[in-house]
């Protein structure tokens, strides 16, 4: 059984005065986890963040921090128990990386903003933990984004707070940057033992890395659980409205909901997988309903039979070239 | 925070600036008095010739007080409208501030003659006129406030402070319409600057208000930090940004209001100092910033002064004139040169 969560609500009703945007929200935040919230643009994420911190309290029902009604937090106690990664642009270029790093230690700090043995501690194991040590006396004008953001994370961390809210960390990083911010967040919530909340749009990454996916779609309002429970339901669609797009279930990967069934490949997994790819793009294509296409590897080849007829190829693009020609529908 | 002897250094560099400069400052004019004798002054008590004495003492000294105290109070409020608005062209006087002021002062003064006080700038009085200035320098702040409170773009702030500014100086000239002739003088030697009409009298006035002016910064300094990562990572950090919004609006409102009354507006200082210091210092950290500010504010002030008084002339120039010769080229070169995002 888990231990009680950190952060929760029950039917909280969200908006801005008397606008309405999402209501009967349920949710459960665990520490030592890391949780995803996901969902299309529009559906209120943002929304729900700005009610977890405490800067656009709930129309109805009330959230819980650590057992206590999360209004009854002053800015300053609740600043010591949370701590945020937004999106917002950071302009002071001539700020230095450890100075933005102590600026989370302001919470604990007296008047004059002085840091102590403790919190000078504090901030070098933040900037250990998130590997930027290198970078400390760097200005923030000079870092990449992958860099900037892992100062920001290294910031909120030296805020020490038990629940840390990220707002698309991953936006506007390259593929490699994304899954190390991911695999440090990660590593950080299992280490220090931390309720990790991050919004995404990244599936891919959010299936791989998440303890908890928070799902908010426009019909119902937050679907939670493990990203492989709700693969295995099925639930993991809300994320895409309509029903033009899709989530294949084997792959986690979004595809087109094409009418059409195309035909399996026989043959070994990854040639399955890419031929399939390939034909998709050829849509749409009208194909012998018995056609038959086997693959193998070592030496390449493709082989198609429709009735008796039997067609042989030694490259994949030698195999579209067929299929264009003889069988594309033109639409 | 970082390197705190290499900004030791910096302010021992700037604190001897702002001295040989003040001596200069003391030592120009129509009468030209050595330095060697400005030095021996206060140990060798009054000057043998009665002119220096009077010279320096009842018009250099003052005059003096005055552009350092006009040098720190301004460049302060600069300080403070940029990283609250997060916007590296705020200043008091580019967003109408200083014409809030005016207008205060020109409505007492009307309303002076009406009921027959004299308000005016060089007639005593001291504490109506700051009131009214600080009035009219807080309604414009809360005007900028109400309009723009939650716009981050840079061009949006600067029309709507243009917008105000004019309002505000319509109104001046409405009620310069209707004034005497000798008002109107008056008004016009005002409203070109001046730091050379103040008395001791008004110069503890202003000294007052000043040090008022700059309580409320000194007691928020840290959340001013907590400002350069934006509103909402504030609050995250615990600050209330309501009460940061108020302290710098009244601060502001107080500091720009009481030089504005006695001095006239004065151009320019409050916008390009901030980006010197942070030029100078290196940093954004604003409890060396506030201090470096200060110091290179009232050098600006005290240097632009000694340029105004042509030596060897009975004439002096304006200072609003002066500082805005100077001013509004380091402006232009810092938009065209400097990254703006790289120095904030």
């Amino acid at each position: 059984m888990r231990q009680r969560p950190i952060l929760s609500a029950q039917h909280l009703t969200l908006g801005y005065g008397s606008h309405l945007v999402t209501e009967n929200l349920s949710f459960e935040l665990f520490e030592g986890e890391i949780t995803c919230l996901m969902g299309p643009n529009g559906v209120g994420k943002s929304t729900l963040i700005k009610a977890l911190i405490g800067s656009n309290p709930p129309i109805k029902g009330d959230i819980i921090l650590n057992g206590k009604n999360l209004n009854h937090f002053s800015r300053g106690s609740l600043s010591r128990q949370l701590s945020v990664v937004l999106t917002d642009r950071i302009i002071s270029g001539n700020m230095r990386v450890k100075d933005l790093v102590a600026l989370g230690r302001l919470p604990f700090t007296g008047w004059w903003g002085h840091l102590r043995t403790n919190d000078r501690m504090v901030i070098e194991n933040v900037l250990q933990a998130t590997h930027i040590e290198y970078i400390k006396e760097s200005k923030i004008s000079e870092l990449s984004d992958g860099q900037l953001q892992k100062v920001m994370i290294a910031r909120a961390l030296a805020q020490d707070g038990k629940i840390m809210i990220l707002d698309e960390p991953t936006a506007h990083l390259d593929l490699i940057n994304r899954f190390e911010i991911m695999y440090l967040l990660r590593k950080l919530a299992k280490e220090s033992n931390k309720a990790i909340l991050v919004v995404t749009h990244d599936l891919e990454i959010a299936l791989e890395t998440a303890d908890q996916l928070w799902i908010m779609s426009c019909e119902t309002p937050l679907t939670c659980g493990s990203p492989e429970e709700l693969m295995i339901s099925g639930e993991i669609n809300q994320l895409i409205p309509g029903k033009k797009w899709g989530i294949n279930s084997n792959t986690g990967k979004i595809e087109l909901n094409l009418p059409f069934q195309y035909p399996e490949v026989i043959g070994p997994d990854i040639l399955k997988i890419w031929i399939q790819s390939a034909i998709k793009k050829l849509h749409p294509l009208s194909l012998p309903p018995h056609l038959i296409i086997k693959a193998a590897q070592k030496p390449f080849s493709i082989e198609v039979q429709i009735g008796s007829i039997n067609q042989a190829f030694s490259s994949l693009s030698e195999f579209t070239a067929y299929l264009k020609n003889n069988f594309k529908k033109n639409s | 925070m970082n390197n705190p002897a290499k900004h030791t250094f910096y302010f021992l560099i700037g604190i001897g600036t702002c001295l040989i400069i003040w001596l200069f400052n003391l030592g120009t004019g129509s009468v030209i008095i050595p330095v060697s004798d400005l030095v021996k002054r206060p140990f060798e008590g009054p000057f043998p010739r009665e002119a220096w004495e009077i010279i320096l003492m009842e018009y250099r000294l003052p005059k003096s007080i005055t552009a350092m105290l006009a040098g720190i109070g301004l460049s302060i409020s600069g300080l403070q409208m940029q990283t609250f608005f997060r916007n590296p062209l705020a200043g008091p006087y580019v967003l109408g501030i200083s014409s809030g002021a005016g207008l205060g002062v020109g409505i007492l003064s009307m309303a002076g003659t009406a009921l027959g006080w004299q308000t005016m700038v060089g007639y005593g009085a001291g504490w109506p006129i700051i009131l009214a200035a600080s009035i009219g320098s807080i309604l414009v702040l809360l005007l900028i406030g109400l309009t723009a409170w939650r716009v981050r773009d840079s061009m949006t702030l600067l029309i709507l402070g243009l917008m105000f500014g004019s309002i505000a100086s319509a109104g001046l000239h409405i009620l310069a319409y209707f004034s005497e002739a000798e008002q109107l003088k008056m008004f016009m030697i005002w409203s070109m600057g001046s730091l050379g009409d103040t008395g001791w009298d008004q110069v503890k006035v202003l000294a007052v208000a000043i040090l008022v002016g700059l309580i409320p910064v000194i007691l928020w300094i840290k959340p001013f930090n907590a400002m350069l990562l934006g509103e909402n990572y504030a609050q995250s950090l615990g600050v209330n940004t309501t009460h940061l919004k108020w302290v710098m609006i009244i601060s502001t409102g107080i500091l720009t209001g009481s030089i504005t009354a006695f001095c006239g507006p004065i151009a320019f200082i409050g916008i390009a100092i901030p980006h010197i210091a942070r030029m100078a210092f290196k940093t954004s950290d604003h409890k060396i910033l506030f201090p470096a500010v200060a110091l290179i504010g009232t050098i600006g002030v005290l240097f632009c002064d000694s340029l105004s008084q042509l030596p060897g002339s009975y004439q002096t120039l304006p200072i609003n004139a002066v500082t805005t010769l100077i001013g509004a080229p380091v402006v232009i070169w810092l938009i065209i040169k400097r990254d703006f995002s790289k120095e904030f």
